[in-house]
């Protein structure tokens, strides 16, 4: 039973908190709009939304990911190369500056963005609006800091990148998916790509095409739109509005196919399956996502397994890593599933994950299908209100269609899914041929064809 | 390492340079180092780290014509001989080719010395900011 002072705190707790409430006035919202809000200053597209809290985030969301590079490298080199010397700062004052305010810069980039921006507080808007601009608009590109700052930590991350035999997997898969465009592997896989194409000069032109007007969007969040597009507006004059090429939006396609590549360390084993595109893009299917969580791996309650049926068939093998994840782009997407772990482990474990999954095509539990549903809208919202997420999925949409990434829309989506369409989703993904790769001890590592699948 | 220079207090003053450029053109020619085939720049001391990350940002082109001038003037000396004329250094050639990059450098320096030893003073409570 609970103890007297335990009951007289938490009461003390819940009084002190309703005294908050009440002191809060009525015309204060309760908390703020997941919806962004769409415009428009001076031609770059913006996108914001208000979130109660002294932390900003503000990001410019560029379509230039390794989708689109035309020669190797151009996208990681122009990710590492953000908040480098501009022609009014340098590196270092600009670190020390952003330092001083108390804020984060960050920069990543995936198969379609490259992303950068920082968190700050909400007063410094200006200030970072300012800086984005000078990095979109006056970045200078010098052999020197190429050599001596960017080659350094691609090389670094090039050797983490041959120990992680997970990623390679991963990698591989996509490259036997899509072959060029999205199949191209997000980081170098070899030393080539920085040695033999990147050099300053093609980052320049690569950069002055990304940061064109057309190429990107501000995504803002804990900032009013009414603030961001005046700041955009007085600070993003000198942005070319024009590219100075076209990034080739090619449909998507997919290949299938099987690739195997021995590691002395470590052994992965990704199935994947074409899925689904992002909400934003023209080949939205929501039962893929609910698919992705019906098969699952990982558990999302302690001490248990949970209910997933990758997880169930998987029971005999708890070391084995196992999960599975839609992946969606704006124009396909890809459902992969994840083994990693001992090579007899992966061995025994394939044809029971392929096997649960030609289960799924011809018939689903209710209970399993209810609990699915549930996790997949409830990763979708808890995706989309990790701001760094949801906010390249937003500038990607606006960049491509106008439109942004409603989480509210997604979420009802995901609840109009049928266990027929799931069903149908399964059987398309089993008729289609799959992307088999595996990465390790390639004398036990099974073949797609063992395992029963059609490559 | 770059050096003090007057250049700019010269030029801007048109009766001193009328005096000094005859001068100086006596005086590089007088040196002797265009007669080996160096350039000015070839002189900078490059024992000290600045100058040595300075010429590893040259370019491939630049750091190639660096050394093998460094070798011919090098290969003359042993020999107690001069260049030919034909290939003595002309007023064109002789250009900085160095020198920017180490200012540069100086420059990333001294920012970064003064940042260090910045002193930030926050905004008191009721005081105003300037």
């Amino acid at each position: 039973m609970f103890s007297r002072a335990a009951i007289g705190r938490q009461a003390q707790r819940a009084a002190s908190r309703s005294w908050q409430h009440q002191r809060r006035g009525l015309a204060e919202p309760a908390s703020g709009s997941f919806q962004y809000q769409v415009g428009d200053a001076q031609g770059v597209k913006i996108a914001s939304r208000e979130i109660p809290g002294p932390v900003a985030t503000l990001a410019l969301v560029s379509s230039a990911g390794t989708r689109y590079q035309p020669v190797p490298g151009l996208a990681e080199g122009l990710e590492r190369y953000a908040f480098k010397s501009t022609a009014r700062r340098s590196t270092l004052r600009i670190q020390r500056e952003s330092e001083l305010l108390g804020s984060a810069l960050q920069t990543h980039h995936s198969r379609e963005n490259v992303v950068i921006g920082a968190k700050f507080f909400q007063n410094d808007l200006p200030y970072f609006v300012e800086l984005l601009a000078e990095v979109a608009a006056m970045t200078e590109y010098k052999p020197h800091v190429l050599h001596e700052e960017v080659y350094p930590l691609m090389d670094l991350l090039h050797k983490k990148y041959l120990g992680n035999t997970q990623e390679m997997a991963l990698n591989s898969a996509y490259g036997v998916a899509f072959h060029r465009g999205l199949g191209v592997p997000l980081q170098p896989p070899s030393n080539l790509p920085y040695k033999k194409y990147l050099d300053a000069d093609n980052l320049a032109d690569y950069a002055s095409a990304a940061y064109a007007k057309p190429n990107f969007a501000l995504v803002g969040n804990g900032v009013s739109q009414s603030e961001l597009s005046k700041w955009v507006g007085e600070m993003f004059t000198d942005v070319p509005s024009q590219a100075s090429y076209q990034f080739k939006p090619e449909q998507t396609k997919y290949f299938g196919g099987e690739e195997r590549i021995a590691h002395s360390s470590g052994n992965s084993f990704v199935i994947a399956l074409p899925g689904s595109s992002s909400p934003t893009g023209g080949f939205y299917k929501p039962e893929v996502a609910v698919l992705a969580a019906l098969l699952g791996g990982q558990s999302t309650i302690k001490w248990s397994p949970g209910f997933s049926l990758l997880s169930k068939a998987c029971q005999d093998t708890p070391n084995m890593f196992i999960d599975t994840k839609s992946t969606i782009y704006s124009d396909a997407g890809l459902v992969t599933i994840t083994m990693s772990g001992s090579a007899s482990d992966i061995k025994s474990s394939a044809p029971k994950v392929v096997e649960a999954l030609k289960g799924v095509s011809q018939n689903i539990d209710k209970e399993a299908f209810a609990k699915a549903k549930a996790l997949a809208k409830f990763k979708e919202l808890e995706y989309g209100q990790e701001t760094s997420a949801a906010m390249e999925l937003t500038g990607a949409g606006l960049v491509h269609g106008g439109k942004a990434y409603q989480i509210d829309e997604v979420a009802k989506s995901v609840d109009g899914v049928t266990e027929e369409k799931v069903k149908q989703a399964a059987k398309d993904a089993l008729e289609d041929k799959a992307s088999v790769s595996a990465v390790g001890d390639l004398y036990m590592l099974p073949y797609a064809e063992e395992i029963g699948l059609k490559v | 390492m770059s050096v003090p220079s007057m250049a700019n207090f010269i030029v801007k003053r048109p009766w001193l340079s009328r005096w000094m450029v005859p001068l100086s053109k006596w005086y590089k020619d007088a040196a002797g180092y265009r007669k080996l085939g160096l350039r000015s720049d070839d002189l900078i001391p490059e024992e000290n780290e600045i100058v040595q990350l300075a010429i590893k940002r040259l370019s491939p082109k630049e750091a190639y014509d660096r050394v093998y001038r460094m070798r011919r003037a090098f290969q003359c000396s042993l020999q107690h001989q001069l260049l030919p004329r034909q290939e003595w250094t002309s007023d064109e050639q002789d250009y900085q080719y160095l020198s920017p990059i180490i200012e540069e450098i100086e420059k990333e320096r001294s920012e970064r010395e003064d940042l260090e030893s910045m002193v930030i003073k926050k905004p008191q409570p009721g005081s105003k900011v300037k």
